[in-house]
């Protein structure tokens, strides 16, 4: 067994410890997979534009528990990556677009963006399964949603 | 006198000078009282250290005296181990500082993450929420649907509520295309 030096060895066994604080922050602070999805909600059974597709029939019961709307359907959906403590804009239709950045906590900032000018921003941290929702009143009494989950795959 | 003729005079007293500088230092000492007071006080320690000087005789021959020596040399010289019984004991306590290190490394290493992530701060904050209206025209409602896990900011329109309350009225420009 060598004799090294006790100070030598706590010099070691701290260095590594410093190392292994270095290697350990990075992970904590991850890049995010996200999707976003503009929704369009009527009381009507059809959309008038044939490109709008009904969502999937349990979205459109959890959201039929807290909306009153009774369609629902997906104008546009896009699946992103917010790099750490970076962020990423989802275009989602001319008029409609968020910019999530990535934040401390970890923590994301959420932008709504409406005809290019910032509507609102709210900031929180965004948990595994839970949807972050911007909901607003539309014409004819229908509304729109974008509604903001983290995905699980990488 | 300078040192240099000082150790001369102590190399002639022990006559180890070449015969032309022992001449040259023997001629100096004749004439020289300084030097040869010097000569003196050697001459008298070599004296005295000669005849008192200790004479350590070995107790046996050198040949055997040097042999011992040597072995006794050799054996220490052995590996440790070797002199030693095979123990499990000798094994674990070789193991037992580098574990050591790795368990510290990984007690600090979880007391770390506790510290730097997950504090009570960070604990509040995960229930924080900060919402901004960046448009003087929209006003928003938040709340949370804890049985479906949603978080939901309600926009509308300001100036059309305060005309036609208690219905919210469609926002201006629509964001659906």
């Amino acid at each position: 067994m060598s004799q090294r030096p006790f100070s030598r060895r706590v010099s070691s066994c701290l260095l590594a410890f410093l190392l292994q604080c270095g290697s350990v922050s990075p992970t904590v602070a991850a890049e995010l997979k996200l999707e976003a999805k503009l929704i369009w909600a009527t009381n009507e059974e059809k959309s008038p534009d044939p490109s709008h597709k009904p969502v999937d029939p349990a979205t459109a019961e959890k959201l039929r528990k807290i909306f009153k709307w009774k369609s629902y359907f997906v104008v546009n959906r896009l699946v992103k990556v917010v790099p750490s403590r970076g962020s990423n804009r989802f275009e989602l239709s001319k008029q409609c677009t968020v910019e999530i950045r990535e934040l401390e906590g970890p923590r994301v900032e959420v932008k709504l963006i409406g005809d290019g000018k910032e509507v609102h921003k709210t900031t929180k941290s965004l948990s595994r399964g839970e949807w972050f929702t911007y909901a607003g009143d539309d014409k004819n009494e229908s509304a729109w949603f974008v509604i903001i989950t983290e995905l699980d795959e990488k | 006198m300078k040192a240099e003729q000082q150790l001369k005079l102590q190399a002639w007293v022990d006559g180890e000078l070449p015969e032309g500088e022992a001449r040259q230092v023997a001629e100096l000492v004749r004439v020289d009282k300084e030097a040869q007071a010097i000569v003196g006080e050697l001459r008298l320690a070599r004296s005295i250290l000669a005849g008192n000087e200790p004479e350590a005789k070995l107790p046996e021959s050198p040949q055997f005296y040097w042999n011992k020596i040597q072995r006794e040399i050799e054996r220490l010289g052995k590996p440790e181990v070797a002199s030693r019984p095979a123990s499990w004991i000798f094994s674990w306590r070789r193991l037992l500082v580098p574990l050591s290190g790795v368990a510290l490394i990984a007690f600090l290493s979880v007391l770390s993450m506790n510290l730097f992530h997950y504090t009570a701060v960070d604990e509040g904050l995960k229930h924080l929420v900060e919402v901004e209206n960046l448009s003087e025209h929209v006003g928003s409602i938040s709340y949370k649907s804890q049985s479906e896990n949603m978080f939901v900011v309600y926009l509308y329109n300001k100036e059309q509520e305060a005309e036609k309350d208690p219905e919210l009225e469609p926002m201006d420009d629509t964001l659906v295309q």
